[in-house]
C-alpha cells in the first residue's frame, strides 16, 4: 500500500457505499461516493422525492464555556444576538482583510454549549483558528468529527417519509431548529438546514447508529446521493461552495453574502471594519449568475470576457438537470455585473457566447 | 460491472469502437468508456466534410464531471454525424454501440483498419486500466 491509501479516511458509511455499486472518489482525504447510478438520476430523485447523503467527512465540534457566546461574536460575521436555544445560524469566520477562513453552521444547545459543523477540507484549519483565538475566553473544544456521523436527508417527500420513523412533531421544527430525539430508538441531533434548495434535514448520530439510520432512511423509498449531486444540488440553488465561491482570496460580501455582515454595535469582530466598509461601499467585483448561449457546458476557472477585455472568472459551473441545461456562478468586474450583460466564457481556447443571469437558478425550501 | 464488449466491432486502446463497412466506418464510444465518463451532457461534434488524421481528436464529449475526447479510429472526412445525440446526449450513455453512435467516416487509408484491435484485446486492456 502506499502512503495515500494509508492515510485515507472512511466514513462508517464506506461498505455501504460500496454495497450500493458506489463509484468513490478522493475527497479532503476522504473515500466518498460521487454518485450510485447516475449523478442526474440522484438530483432528479432529491426534487422529485428525497435523497440520502452520507455527509460524515465534515466536521463536528462541541464548544462549551461560560464565554462560548462572546468568542463566537469576536470570530463569527453573523450576530449570536439572533440566535437562541434550539436554533442554528449560518456564517463565515473571516480573516482581518474579510476574506472567509470557513463558512459554517453552528446550533444553540445552551448559552454555554454550541454544537459546529465546518467543511472537511478545512477542520484542521478551523480547529487551528479557534484554538488560536480563544485564548482570551474560557471557552472548551471538543472534536467530534470522527466520532460521529452525518447525513443528510433532502426533498419535498423527506418531512412525509422522516414523521413516519421519529419521534418528535416535524412540523414543530422551524428552518434552521434543531432537537435530539430518536429515529427508532437510536438518538440523533436533527435540524431543518440543507445544501440542496429543497426541505430536508442534516442529522448528527453516534457512530454505531449510522448504519441503521442510513438503512432505515433508504427504507422509506429516499435515493442514495453523492457528492456529484450534492454539487449540482446546491449550484441550482446557488449556494456557496468555499474554494470557489468563497475562500481566503474572496469575501462574502463579494460572493452575495453581505447579509451575513452584522453591525454588531460595540462588538469588535475579526474582519468588521473590512467588511462593514465593502458593504456600504459594495464590493469591486461581484458574483453573478452565468448562462450559454451557444453550447457548451461551463466549468470552474474559465476565464469571462466582455468583447475584449477580461473581466472575471468562473467559480463554479456544470450541468443543470432541473433547467436542462448548462450553469455558472462567476466574479467579475462590478460594473459589468448587470443582469442581461452579453459576455464570453473562454472555453478551452474558445470564446463562447454567454449572458449574465439572475440567481438563484433553482429554489423550493 | 459487466462491461458490453460487442464480438463484431473492430476497437482502439483510445476506447472508441468502430464498424466497418466497404468504404465507410461508423465509430462511437465503448460502454467502459462512457460509463467512465458519467452522464453525458453534451457533444462537440465536427462538421461533415472535415477530414482529420487517425488519432486526432475529432469529438469533444463532456459529461457532468469530466470531458472526453472521441479520436478518430481510421483518418477521413466525416461524412455523417447523429444528430440524435445533440438533443439527447444520454443515449451515448444508454445506447453506446447503437443508437449512441457518433460520427461516420469515409477513410482515406484502409491499411489503418489492421491497426484496430479486437473485443478481447480491448477487453484486456480496460481490465489493466480497472486496476490502476
Amino acid at each position: 500500500m502506499d502512503d495515500e491509501q494509508v492515510n485515507i479516511k472512511k466514513t462508517p458509511l464506506y461498505e455501504m457505499h460500496l454495497s450500493l455499486g458506489a463509484r468513490m472518489v478522493k475527497f479532503a482525504g476522504w473515500q466518498m461516493p460521487v454518485q450510485y447510478e447516475s449523478i442526474i438520476k440522484e438530483h432528479e430523485a432529491v426534487r422529485s422525492n428525497a435523497g440520502v447523503f452520507d455527509i460524515s467527512h465534515m466536521g463536528e465540534f462541541i464548544l462549551e464555556g461560560k464565554d462560548v457566546i462572546k468568542f463566537l461574536q469576536h470570530i463569527m460575521i453573523n450576530d449570536l444576538n439572533l440566535l437562541k436555544p434550539s436554533k442554528g445560524q449560518y456564517s463565515c469566520m473571516c480573516y482581518e482583510n474579510g476574506t472567509v477562513v470557513d463558512d459554517l453552521v453552528y446550533y444553540e444547545e445552551t448559552p454555554e454549549k454550541f454544537k459546529m459543523i465546518v467543511n472537511a477540507g478545512n477542520i484542521e484549519k478551523d480547529l487551528q483558528w479557534l484554538n488560536d483565538h480563544k485564548k482570551d475566553f474560557d471557552v472548551n473544544i471538543t472534536d467530534l468529527s470522527t466520532k460521529r456521523s452525518r447525513i443528510a436527508f433532502q426533498g419535498p417527500k423527506s418531512d412525509e417519509y422522516l414523521q413516519s420513523i421519529i419521534d418528535i412533531d416535524l412540523s414543530k421544527i422551524n428552518r434552521f431548529f434543531f432537537a435530539y430525539c430518536n429515529i427508532n430508538e437510536s438518538p440523533v441531533f436533527i435540524a431543518r438546514t440543507g445544501y440542496t434548495g429543497e426541505k430536508g434535514f442534516e442529522l448528527s448520530v453516534d457512530n454505531i447508529h449510522t448504519n441503521k439510520i442510513w438503512n432505515d432512511l433508504i427504507n422509506l423509498g429516499a435515493t442514495p446521493a453523492g457528492l456529484g449531486a450534492r454539487d449540482s444540488l446546491r449550484l441550482e440553488a446557488c449556494y456557496s461552495l468555499y474554494g470557489h465561491e468563497i475562500s481566503d482570496a474572496i469575501t462574502p460580501v463579494e460572493a452575495g453574502l453581505s447579509w451575513l455582515v452584522k453591525p454588531k454595535e460595540g462588538i469588535e469582530y475579526i474582519g468588521k471594519d473590512v467588511l462593514i466598509k465593502q458593504k456600504a461601499e459594495g464590493a469591486q467585483r461581484v458574483l453573478v449568475g452565468l448562462d450559454l448561449v451557444d453550447k457548451g457546458v461551463i466549468r470552474g476557472d474559465y476565464k469571462i470576457f466582455k468583447d475584449e477585455t477580461e473581466i472575471g472568472f468562473v467559480t463554479s459551473g456544470g450541468y443543470s438537470p432541473t433547467l436542462k441545461k448548462t450553469i455558472g456562478l462567476g466574479l467579475v468586474k462590478r460594473q459589468y455585473s448587470d443582469v442581461g450583460t452579453e459576455i464570453f466564457i473562454e472555453i478551452r481556447n474558445k470564446l463562447l457566447k454567454g449572458k449574465i443571469v439572475s440567481t438563484p437558478f433553482y429554489r423550493n425550501v | 460491472m459487466d462491461y458490453k464488449f460487442p464480438e463484431e466491432l473492430k476497437y482502439t486502446p483510445t476506447h472508441e469502437w468502430v464498424r466497418v463497412n466497404d468504404t465507410q466506418a461508423t465509430v462511437g464510444i465503448t460502454d467502459f468508456a462512457q460509463h467512465q465518463l458519467g452522464d453525458i451532457v453534451f457533444v462537440e461534434l465536427p462538421e461533415k466534410g472535415m477530414v482529420f488524421e487517425k488519432g486526432s481528436n475529432a469529438v469533444e464529449i463532456e459529461s457532468v464531471k469530466a470531458v472526453g475526447d472521441l479520436k478518430m479510429p481510421l483518418s477521413g472526412e466525416i461524412i455523417e454525424i447523429n444528430e440524435k445525440i445533440v438533443d439527447n446526449p444520454e443515449l451515448v450513455n444508454s445506447s453506446p454501440f447503437n443508437d449512441g453512435w457518433i460520427i461516420k467516416i469515409a477513410f482515406s487509408h484502409p491499411i489503418e483498419i489492421d491497426e484496430l484491435i479486437t473485443a478481447h484485446e480491448y477487453k484486456v486492456i480496460t481490465q489493466k486500466e480497472l486496476q490502476q
